[in-house]
């Protein structure tokens, strides 16, 4: 067993796995908040590395303001969609609000395909070409960064659910709507909240993605690996999707490694089949029980 | 306001089926003297980039020929859909455009559909088809006896790739990195064969998930092969730039090479300096080509003065020889039908493409297995020609 090896390959699992994390903290947000699952993360993940692009290559901005521009945008347009579309939709079935993410993630493609057109491109450089090295682990840089970056997010959030007044006003709306507005709560406010900060987290998430693979009008399928984190480690759980993340990056990691690359997706959604066997609400989430 | 039951509407609906029965018999009449090429063309999805440029390079070519007087009298024209690369859309289009025109030469999106459709084909045995894809498997003429695409099939790509190193450095070590799609595992199979008969080390075989952003794994498998060449298939831009990029980073020595659509100059122009060096198989000469025996690309350049992708290239070279393969058949005084067809452009041979490639080619199967080694200067932000057009040998 080449241990180096394996480190390097742990290293760069648990990397990609951050980025997965990143990803799903978006869908746990807005989950969290108000039990809807937005299938339109991987789209707006696209659109956040799309701005990037406008405001870095297009406008000519330097990096410093093109990534807080790109993460604003994201929100902007997470707050227009939850007030013109998903507002609208409060009381209905959650399959009509679900088939209104669907179609919404369609438009926001059809959007950027008609503005920047369908080419794949690759966003400038911004994170240098020096290699990384753990002892005499390589690391990749970018993905090193990306850690770097969804460790930070993840930990942030996870203090602010805990200790700031919009976080608790978030988890008391999560808890019972009804009962937190009687306290007070403004609760279409946080609607409001949970879509902006989710959509700039994805808008954010997608300047990290994009940075590794490039952008293209397809690039949300990667949202999609996303929503097998969160549903393994728990729809409404933000400890979940970090959780999640890491396991998911380290079982792809190791399975493409050591089975083959053709065996990655396979293990991947063998783990989801038996993971929601043994814990249909995932790792970490909230188990849900109804009574008659 | 008029009170519609339902006796009305039936009543209605009769009458619009009989206008509509109608009006398409008319507009037969009206398509008489013309030659129609059917698309099923991908201008969305994950195919769209090509797709576009298809698109483009099919109504150019159908432009200047219908300029030039049309084909044996018959003016040429263009009936498109949009397939989003999804071969259930494909095929719903090739039955809707099917029904609308009278069509004999068509245009797919993909090796899934051409496979999906074949059947269909030579049920009707009315439509020569041609598309995107290059797919080896097409590259049957007992099989797929009225299909044909406008250059080497993938396999034959990478054979050509594989003489040019061959002739570099004998006996080097290769890697092969495909993605696990249809399209990426298409060669792989033959082409370690082939490798392995031409005397070539095979030292690896990475294969990558469809939609795969973060290779840092494959590029550790990479390092420990440490390959003279690394051949890539399967793969359009991503994630190609980080392979190099990382690859430069460790300080590999292995030149990375590609097939056709990962050969496009505008993808790679922003890539920066780790595209330098990327060397690939291209059947076509780029859109910015100024050499003295291609004056079609001096035509299209006139015609569109901005750079047009290596889609376009196909899309044009194939309307052309489908075209050439209507206009024999016609100048023959035979029926359109696909056994005519074929059997035309198959009669292609040392035929002038008026430089789109840079020798005559002859089309005596299903395939032109022709092309060039490009390698792109960072520096020009252009694939520049690597080799001299290299023709397979059967």
């Amino acid at each position: 067993m080449d241990w180096l090896f394996f480190a390097e390959v742990t290293l760069a699992g648990l990397g990609s796995g951050a980025l997965l994390a990143l990803t799903a903290l978006a869908f746990v947000l807005i989950y969290k908040a108000t039990r809807v699952i937005n299938l339109a993360v991987g789209e707006i993940l696209m659109l956040g590395g799309y701005l990037f692009f406008a405001f870095s290559a297009g406008f000519g901005l330097p990096v410093w303001a093109a990534i807080p521009l790109a993460i604003a945008g994201g929100g902007v347009v997470g707050a227009l969609v939850e007030r013109a579309l998903i507002r609208p939709m409060l009381g209905e079935t959650p399959i009509s609000v679900f088939m209104v993410t669907v179609g919404l993630g369609s438009v926001l493609m059809g959007a950027v395909e008609l503005v920047w057109n369908t080419d794949p491109r690759a966003l400038p450089d911004f994170m240098g070409a020096t290699p990384v090295f753990i002892g005499e682990a390589y690391v990749s840089r970018k993905i090193a960064i990306g850690f770097g970056v969804a460790g930070v997010v993840i930990t942030l959030f996870l203090l602010l659910f805990r200790f700031w007044r919009g976080g608790v006003a978030l988890r008391a709306t999560a808890s019972d709507q009804a009962a937190a507005y009687s306290c007070g709560i403004n609760v279409p406010g946080v609607f409001s909240l949970a879509w902006i900060v989710a959509c700039a987290t994805a808008a954010g998430a997608g300047i990290l993605v994009g940075a590794i693979g490039g952008i293209s009008p397809t690039m949300g399928v990667f949202g999609l690996s996303a929503l097998v984190v969160v549903i393994i480690g728990g729809l409404d759980s933000v400890l979940g999707a970090l959780v999640g993340g890491l396991l998911i990056g380290l079982v792809e990691a190791w399975a493409g490694t050591f089975l083959g690359g053709e065996f990655k997706l396979v293990t991947t959604f063998s783990l989801l089949i038996a993971g929601l066997m043994i814990r249909p609400y995932g790792l970490f989430g909230t188990v849900e029980i109804e009574r008659l | 306001m008029t009170d519609l039951n339902r006796r009305h509407i039936l009543g209605l609906a009769a009458t619009a089926g009989l206008a509509s029965t109608f009006l398409s018999t008319l507009s037969a009449f009206a398509d008489e003297k013309e030659l129609v090429i059917g698309g099923s063309i991908p201008l969305t999805g994950v195919f769209a980039f090509a797709g576009v440029a298809i698109e483009a390079g099919i109504s150019d070519f159908v432009k200047i020929a219908n300029e030039a007087g049309g084909v044996a009298g018959r003016k040429l024209r263009l009936a498109y859909e949009d397939t989003a690369y999804k071969v259930d859309q494909s095929v719903a289009v090739f039955n809707k455009l099917t029904t609308q025109n009278d069509i004999h030469l068509y245009y797919g999106d993909s090796t899934g559909f051409a496979k999906t459709i074949n059947e269909e084909l030579n049920r009707r045995g009315s439509i020569l088809m041609a598309g995107a894809s290059f797919g080896s498997e097409l590259n049957n003429p007992e099989k797929y006896p009225f299909q044909f695409m406008a250059g080497p099939d993938y396999v034959e790509m990478i054979a050509i790739l594989l003489e040019y190193i061959a002739k570099q450095q004998k006996g080097a070590k290769i890697v092969f990195v495909n993605s696990d799609t249809e399209f990426g595992r298409d060669p792989i199979e033959a082409s370690v064969k082939r490798a392995k008969e031409m005397g070539l080390d095979v030292v690896g075989q990475i294969v990558t998930p469809p939609t795969a952003v973060d290779v840092s794994t494959e590029i550790l498998k990479l390092r420990r092969a440490n390959p003279d060449f690394t051949i890539f298939h399967g793969y359009v831009l991503a994630p190609l730039p980080e392979f190099l990029s990382q690859a430069k980073q460790l300080g590999l020595k292995s030149r990375f090479m590609g097939t056709f659509w990962s050969m496009d100059n505008s993808l790679w122009a922003n890539v920066g300096a780790p595209a330098d060096g990327y060397m690939g198989v291209m059947p076509y000469r780029y859109y910015y080509d100024t050499a003295p025996d291609a004056p079609i690309l001096e035509k299209i350049r006139k015609l569109r003065p901005t750079y047009q992708a290596t889609g376009y290239m196909q899309g044009f070279l194939t309307a052309m020889l489908m075209t050439e393969a209507a206009k024999r058949t016609l100048e023959a005084g035979k029926a359109l039908d696909a056994k005519n067809l074929k059997a035309s452009l198959n009669t292609i041979k040392d035929f002038d493409t008026g430089g789109i490639i840079g020798v005559p080619i002859s089309i005596p199967g299903n395939s032109v297995p022709v092309g060039r080694i490009y390698s792109y200067s960072a520096a020009e932000k252009q694939m520049k020609p690597a080799s001299d057009w290299i023709s397979l040998k059967k």
